[in-house]
């Protein structure tokens, strides 16, 4: 998608990233049976720091991302979140899970329990945080959202991109130190598009460390502090906006934008 | 050329044919000759197969005589009735003492005033209302069935019976009038609901000793007279052992169903064993395993009444095809459930208990209780093992000296319960889908409230 099909009118934000470390990926691989999705990726990202991943489909950006929480088991290499070095201890997967809210391009919502629901869910059971105190956090996220409205409503009486906003609260009544975005935008019409993406804006306006896996490159220039650019399991190029998206260094990468741009 | 058109449209009235009866029998039963044909002639079967039936079972049936020969003497086209109202009691309570049926319709009470609750919208903690009927309820009927001395256990299984009873009904009274919850009740009424959580948890846990203390003292100034398992029988002692297996097979089968689909090697192996095994053996023979070559594995002296032998053979039997039933509504959850549910940090337990099953047992609704009835028809299979059960009094009829060669009554008189008992299940399953298809995909606001 370029910047002619949804336009989200603002100015680049300032970057927010400090220097503390938040997550480190060592050497990481991974395969699924034979095919090896993910090849020896190193990456360092800085709280408050906001990446923007694209590529081809089938690089491995998906991945990438879903290793971060443990959806997805890595076989070498070693990841540390918010320093919990991802491993077999299932305490470790759970705590890290708690800090790590992700949002997923088919939203994922509970559709048995109404958005409310879905939203006090995790504070109850995980956080063990009373009723009253979870439904007052919900609608607040919910209105962060836009959409305090449709609280009592179920899942399948919502358009796509309520639903995508619904599952972003979702993630943020967890209180989480960092967010995941798996193709957030991809299974929305584009008007819907707009709205999604509005709110993630607004989101990183509040300084929350990001890893968006995106194809809207105008998301992209306006709120990634570091484009990167994967291929076939391999990081292939790592820039900041303005330079990756004017000056792309690698050959794979200028054939990429030059199809989707 | 643009085209615009001015007006709108007015609605028009449907065409006659989908409106008037008229109109819908031209549509539907009269439409070609050769239908007209095929209409008529089943409408003289039906004709027929009433008249019959109604001639039988009604206008030529006797209702009141002492024997089939008095039956006979009054009318030979009809049904004899009275034989089966003769034996009303048997049919119903088998064996069990006449006097003391009671006992038998007092636990068929007190299921229903536990499980009321689960019907009333206003009362909460549903769940909690239907764990204990499963697993506290039956041993409080149990000892009204069977009497005789209690042990200790029994003692205290009883006791925490009917207080959950009467908590459970207090708490149901108390939400339908003031609609607050029997805790919330009882800390306002001690005026302690300023008070801090902890002393609120211990008030409420004084409460709940203090309520077993006194009941425990209560229930064990009385007894009832025991009364063997031999003499339970007819559609009391069907109900018991498919009401024991129906509350049982729903948990039984999750857990098996879940531990087949276990990352963990030996719980996998242990439950696809035990499924695969009991469901390639028929009823019959897993029956006849557990009343004859069960007792040869035991040690000496090692004695185990053939009830319950029985109806633990029937629960293992059907938790086994409960497992294969829920084990297909879990795979028609989509991956995405589990992982949106990990992703806000639920565990295992939490993500089955909270997003998965809900969903999951709603989809299987039909089959669920498709098994069920299933379960209750097959456990007429234990009067071939020589418990008496509805079928066994049923054909016990034309046994009886005074009835004997009266055969068929008694069997139509069974066809009709069970056909009742299995259509209200199946009815009522009906109900149930449709209660809980809340919030499924696509469904507008509309449909939703109407439902």
């Amino acid at each position: 998608m370029t910047d002619t099909k949804v336009s989200i009118g603002r100015e680049q934000l300032t970057s927010a990233a400090s220097n503390e470390v938040i997550i480190e990926m060592n050497k990481v691989n991974k395969w699924y049976d034979d095919f090896h999705v993910l090849k020896d990726i190193d990456l360092v990202v800085r709280k408050g720091e906001r990446i923007v991943v694209c590529g081809p489909s089938g690089s491995g950006k998906s991945t990438l991302i879903r290793c971060l929480n443990n959806l997805e088991e890595h076989q070498e290499g070693e990841i540390v979140v918010d320093g919990i070095t991802l491993d077999k201890n299932l305490k470790h997967i759970d705590h890290i899970r708690t800090e790590v809210g992700m949002v997923f391009q088919s939203f994922n919502l509970f559709p048995h329990l109404s958005i409310l629901d879905n939203l006090t869910l995790g504070p109850i059971l995980v956080r063990k945080m009373p009723k009253a105190e979870a439904q007052a956090n919900a609608m607040k996220y919910l209105e962060r959202v836009k959409i305090p409205e449709q609280a009592d409503k179920f899942p399948g009486q919502l358009s796509g991109g309520q639903q995508q906003r619904v599952a972003i609260a979702r993630s943020l009544c967890m209180n989480p130190t960092i967010m995941l975005f798996d193709e957030p935008t991809s299974a929305l019409d584009p008007e819907m598009i707009k709205e999604v993406l509005d709110v993630m804006v607004e989101l990183a306006e509040t300084g929350m460390t990001m890893i968006v896996v995106t194809h809207e490159m105008s998301f992209a220039k306006i709120v990634a502090d570091r484009v990167i650019f994967m291929d076939q399991g391999d990081i292939v190029e790592e820039n900041e906006p303005n330079e990756f998206f004017n000056n792309p260094q690698h050959e794979r990468t200028q054939h990429f934008l030059s199809q989707i741009l | 050329m643009a085209i615009v058109k001015a007006e709108k449209t007015p609605a028009r009235a449907a065409p006659l044919s989908e409106r008037s009866l008229i109109g819908w029998l031209h549509k539907n039963i009269f439409s070609s000759s050769f239908n007209t044909i095929l209409s008529i002639v089943t409408l003289y079967v039906i004709y027929i197969t009433v008249n019959e039936v109604w001639h039988w079972g009604f206008a030529d049936a006797v209702w009141f005589a002492d024997s089939r020969r008095q039956c006979f003497e009054i009318s030979t086209d009809g049904a004899c009735w009275a034989g089966v109202i003769g034996w009303m009691d048997s049919i119903f309570y088998g064996r069990y003492p006449r006097d003391e049926l009671w006992r038998i319709n007092l636990g068929g009470l007190l299921v229903v005033l536990w499980m009321v609750p689960l019907w009333l919208p206003r009362v909460k903690a549903k769940v909690f209302i239907g764990l204990s009927t499963v697993f506290l309820y039956p041993f409080l009927a149990g000892y009204l069935f069977s009497g005789g001395g209690k042990g200790v256990f029994m003692q205290v299984m009883v006791t925490l019976a009917i207080v959950c009873l009467m908590g459970n009904t207090l708490h149901s009274v108390i939400s339908l009038i003031k609609g607050i919850s029997l805790p919330e009740f009882l800390i306002r009424a001690f005026g302690k609901s300023t008070a801090p959580e902890k002393t609120q948890h211990y008030l409420l846990l004084g409460i709940l000793f203090c309520s077993f203390v006194a009941v425990y003292y209560w229930q064990s100034s009385w007894q009832v007279e025991a009364v063997s398992w031999t003499k339970w029988g007819g559609l009391f002692l069907t109900l018991v052992v498919s009401g024991i297996g129906i509350a049982s097979a729903l948990p039984g089968g999750i857990i098996l169903a879940l531990g087949r689909r276990s990352n963990l090697p030996f719980i996998r192996v242990v439950s696809i064993g035990f499924i695969e095994l009991f469901r390639s053996v028929p009823l019959i023979t897993v029956l006849f395993m557990a009343t004859t070559m069960f007792p040869l594995f035991m040690p000496e002296g090692f004695v185990l009444n053939k009830l319950v032998q029985v109806i633990i053979a029937v629960c293992l039997f059907n938790a086994c095809y409960m497992a294969e039933t829920v084990r297909a509504g879990l795979q028609a959850i989509p991956k995405g459930q589990f992982e949106g549910a990990h992703s806000i940090g639920l565990g295992y337990w939490q993500t089955m208990g909270a997003v998965i099953m809900p969903q999951a047992l709603k989809h299987m609704i039909p089959n669920i209780v498709g098994s069920f009835i299933g379960l209750f028809k097959d456990t007429t299979l234990v009067s071939i093992i020589g418990l008496f059960d509805i079928l066994g009094v049923l054909r016990a009829v034309g046994k009886d000296v005074t009835w004997l060669g009266l055969h068929i009554e008694p069997l139509v008189f069974g066809a009709l319960l069970f056909f009742l008992i299995c259509f209200a299940m199946s009815k009522y399953s009906r109900h149930l889908e449709v209660k809980f298809s809340t919030g499924l995909k696509n469904m507008t606001p509309n449909k939703r409230n109407k439902s």
